[in-house]
């Protein structure tokens, strides 16, 4: 007996006996440090999610609110000693949402509808963001800062602060066998970071590594993943998966937390598919993210000049179990002064598309980010995702502070 | 359904938005970190003082049950709103007020999480002893309530001995200040009587505390053992041999393998036992304990001794520790956390007691405690959806606990009586004593509502919550008081 509308993807009973509540959870938990609210901490939406299953309590937009205002950034993965799959057990459980009567209908419809038709189609994207780039670098971005115009258009005004200033795209191209090292190119992050992912080609060349990126490969499929619609990222999984086992590359660099943790999770998102499990077992076992790759390579030092603060991307720290790579390649940099901040592993508020959806918590965990700025001074802030980067430079200008925002391969490329 | 004049006295006082009505709000709020279950009908979020005061009055005054909670990280239930009633929830009382580095003091309010404490002394290279597992997430209020414990309680002594003072609102709504800087109470030690009276007298809401400065040097000694037995022996050496170390820590094979898989911190998965020995002090003194303990464990039969120096070293062999009850959960789908205190020459012959007693109702056993105060904490691993095991593990606890007072012990050593072994109280007191202690609890305020069916056996109206059947049963007639 179950109380979840589709029997298809409902979170699994197991995964769901694995906590024992004991709450060693909560403090990690962004949205719990903000309300003080345990149905906002990660024990609280996982006991929501058992009273589902056990149909103690229907599935109504209440719940799914609780649900919604997670930032999966899974900080409670990292702390948790029973290792509770929470990541899995929130993507499923908003997979449930679906079926169950629509919370904020037209709003889930066309977020569905944008990850499906936009972020995922290479050329539609392209054709989204090219006047985006354009506005970024344009003179009438100031005018439009100095208009006010930007408080009137809700969500997409917000986003103005997030743009930095994008340079050109950087779309894969390559043919089979032209390296040994494959670069996973993404969906915005190449539409609106090429200048990223040109920096890592440099780096990771100077260690030596041929880089180059295959044909074929698209998003990752995590913005969908999160959502709850698990069709769709299996279906980008599977095309991913074909490109790379085409290109012949040993190995993936991945520059983005969010689709790195993604892809290593290949195996878990396929695993019920006869063609691809095995297939996706073994490409997520050649995933790497990009400081991991580094790390331990011999890497001639770059240069940057000032104060330097790392802040952990979620998908990265707590998903990949990667916090002390980024900082030692940082360290190595000459003239960089490593500055730690407090909660430079707790969640920016980016979390994907969550800044759109959940406008209010992200400006709150946004303005925790801003006020450790305004107290450390970094002239550098540095990141290993692009949603993060996007946040940290509305963080920035907040603030009211002269810093740069970088990839990390950009502050490794410097000098 | 919330009755409205309840939900109406709780707004007007801490506002409509900090009162949590709605079932799928209060759902949480029926658990801590262990078995009990019962759920609130209203949660509160009080942020002041003068607003702690004011619901409990109105809760008196309406005749409606109060429960403090911390982090609900507890592990006898003490959070778990036994007869429904109010929660009153800490979370929005997070402020640490002040740390003196001169007096060594800090000032806190009770929702301030341990770990936060702790990293606000650091600054001023000073730390706050107690150290529960889950101080990550526990609160000081809780710490205040428990009396809680830690791995570095056996030198430094457990909450107590580190809280120099507290204002309180009593179970009755007055406000008062327990306990002076002085170095003796005057009078009444009415501090002491407050800490570790697990939320049945009051609430603290603010907490003076003692700091002490970061140790010179610290070094932390694994000792791999073939068995519990020979691991129990070293435990007894090392304080014969006059040593009292900052922790001495033992941990079984079921317990190390889940701490391995879960936290992958180095330990041996392989051996039957460990023993975790910190040393601290002055380098030279330190040194010098070090051999001792190393020849110590030797001579017992330790096939490998590890040496951990470097912060980061330790601070892996400390997470495996502190994390190694949750890990638990990797290889059980439930565990229940026994909490018993023997004396330190019976931990042998307990520890086969508990095997047996576990073996009898075919549940695995896992072995954690910190051996240096005798103070076991065995789980016992099952599956809540098998029928009628909570039950089952719930009678097997009690006969565990029951083995631990006949060996001269004590039915908890830091996480408290709570809900979980109120009625076991008879084991160890005269209805005398227990009735002096009903006088105590009852000059601070309602006994009855004020976090009720908690430490103290009560007549009527415990009996409700869940899965308490098989507790009873192994309690005996003699529990029914």
């Amino acid at each position: 007996m179950t109380g979840w509308p589709l029997a298809d993807d409902a979170p699994d009973t197991a995964d769901l006996a694995k906590c024992v509540h004991c709450g060693l959870c909560v403090n990690a938990c962004p949205t719990y440090a903000i309300t003080g609210l345990e149905v906002e901490s990660p024990r609280g939406r996982i006991h929501l999610a058992r009273a589902v299953a056990e149909e103690r309590i229907p599935l109504t937009e209440a719940v799914q609110g609780h649900w919604e205002l997670c930032l999966q950034c899974r900080a409670c993965e990292a702390v948790c000693p029973s290792g509770v799959p929470y990541g899995r057990i929130m993507e499923r459980a908003r997979a449930q949402v679906d079926a169950a009567p629509p919370a904020k209908g037209w709003q889930r419809r066309l977020r569905r509808f944008g990850l499906r038709n936009v972020i995922a189609r290479p050329w539609v994207l392209a054709a989204a963001m090219a006047p985006v780039r354009w506005f970024a670098r344009s003179p009438l971005r100031r005018l439009v800062q100095a208009s006010g115009v930007l408080r009137l258009m809700g969500p997409l005004g917000r986003l103005e602060a997030q743009l930095g200033r994008p340079g050109r795209p950087f779309r894969p191209q390559d043919e089979a066998g032209a390296g040994n090292v494959a670069l996973f190119t993404g969906c915005v992050m190449g539409e609106l970071f090429g200048d990223v992912h040109r920096a890592s080609v440099r780096v990771l060349q100077r260690s030596g590594a041929s880089v180059f990126a295959p044909r074929g490969q698209g998003c990752c499929g995590a913005l969908s993943a999160h959502d709850g619609d698990l069709e769709q990222a299996r279906r980008l999984a599977r095309a991913n998966i074909a490109s790379f086992e085409a290109s012949g590359a040993e190995t993936i660099v991945v520059n983005s937390a969010g689709c790195g943790a993604a892809m290593k999770e290949y195996g878990e998102l396929l695993a019920e598919d006869p063609e691809y499990a095995e297939r996706a077992e073994a490409l997520a076992g050649r995933v790497v993210d990009f400081s991991e790759y580094l790390a331990g390579r011999d890497l001639p030092p770059g240069r940057l000049q000032g104060r330097v603060a790392y802040q952990d991307a979620c998908h990265l720290a707590h998903a990949q179990g990667i916090s002390a790579e980024p900082r030692a390649l940082l360290g190595a940099v000459e003239g960089c002064e490593l500055i730690e901040t407090e909660g430079a592993d707790m969640c920016c508020g980016a979390a994907g598309i969550y800044s759109l959806i959940e406008p209010g918590m992200s400006a709150e965990l946004r303005a925790r980010k801003a006020a450790q700025f305004e107290k450390h001074l970094p002239d550098i802030i540095v990141t290993a995702n692009p949603g993060c980067q996007m946040q940290y430079e509305a963080a920035v200008r907040e603030a009211g502070i002269e810093a740069r925002v970088l990839h990390l391969a950009e502050a490794l490329d410097s000098g | 359904m919330t009755p409205p004049e309840l939900l109406k006295a709780m707004r007007e006082v801490v506002g409509g938005e900090h009162v949590l009505h709605k079932p799928e709000d209060l759902l949480v709020y029926e658990l801590d970190g262990t078995i009990d279950r019962s759920l609130p009908e209203a949660v509160v979020f009080p942020a002041t003082t003068a607003e702690v005061q004011g619901i409990v009055r109105a809760c008196n005054a309406l005749n409606v049950p109060v429960t403090p909670r911390g982090a609900g990280t507890g592990l006898s239930g003490g959070a778990v709103p036994a007869k429904q009633g109010v929660v009153l929830a800490t979370a929005r009382m997070r402020r640490i007020l002040d740390v003196d580095p001169v007096e060594r003091t800090a000032t806190v309010e009770p929702g301030v999480p341990n770990i936060q404490l702790s990293e606000a002394a650091a600054e001023h290279g000073l730390f706050y002893a107690p150290d529960p597992s889950s101080q990550k997430a526990c609160t000081i209020g809780g710490n205040v309530a428990e009396n809680a414990g830690g791995p570095h309680c056996l030198a430094l002594g457990v909450t107590t001995n580190h809280v120099i003072g507290m204002e309180v609102v009593t179970a009755s709504g007055e406000v008062e200040w327990l306990g002076s800087r002085g170095p003796e109470p005057l009078g009444y030690d009415l501090r002491g009587l407050f800490i570790g009276s697990e939320g049945t007298l009051g609430i603290a809401t603010k907490v003076v505390v003692r700091l002490l400065p970061v140790p010179e040097t610290v070094v932390t000694l694994l000792a791999i053992f073939d068995d519990v037995e020979s691991a129990s022996e070293t435990v007894s050496a090392v304080i014969g041999a006059g040593l009292v170390p900052a922790a001495l820590e033992m941990m079984d094979r079921v317990t190390l393998q889940a701490a391995e898989a879960g936290l992958r911190c180095g330990y041996p998965p392989d051996a039957g036992a460990v023993l975790l020995v910190e040393l601290d002090g002055i380098e030279e003194v330190v040194r010098g304990q070090v051999t001792q303990a190393r020849a110590a464990c030797n001579e017992h039969g330790a096939t490998e001794i590890r040496t951990a120096t470097e912060p980061a070293e330790r601070e892996l062999l400390w997470k495996g520790r502190k994390g190694a009850i949750g890990a638990l959960g990797r290889i059980a789908p439930n565990y229940y956390l026994l909490d018993g205190v023997v004396p330190r020459s019976r931990l042998v012959e307990t520890m086969g007691d508990v095997a047996r007693i576990a073996e009898g109702y075919g549940f695995p056993v896992a072995n954690v405690f910190h051996a240096g105060d005798g103070n076991l904490h065995p789980c016992l691993l099952f599956d809540e959806r098998e029928e009628g095991a909570t039950a089952r593990v719930l009678e097997a606890g009690g006969e565990i606990m029951r083995v631990c007072v006949d060996a001269g012990g004590a039915l908890t050593g830091e996480h408290g009586v709570g809900y979980e072994k109120h009625r076991f109280m008879p084991w160890l007191y005269s209805e005398a004593d227990l009735e002096n202690m009903r006088r105590v609890r009852g000059v601070f305020g309602n006994a009855g509502a004020f976090n009720p069916c908690k430490v103290l056996p009560e007549g009527t109206g415990c009996g409700e919550m869940a899965h308490q059947k098989g507790a009873l049963a192994a309690a005996g007639p003699d529990a029914y008081v």
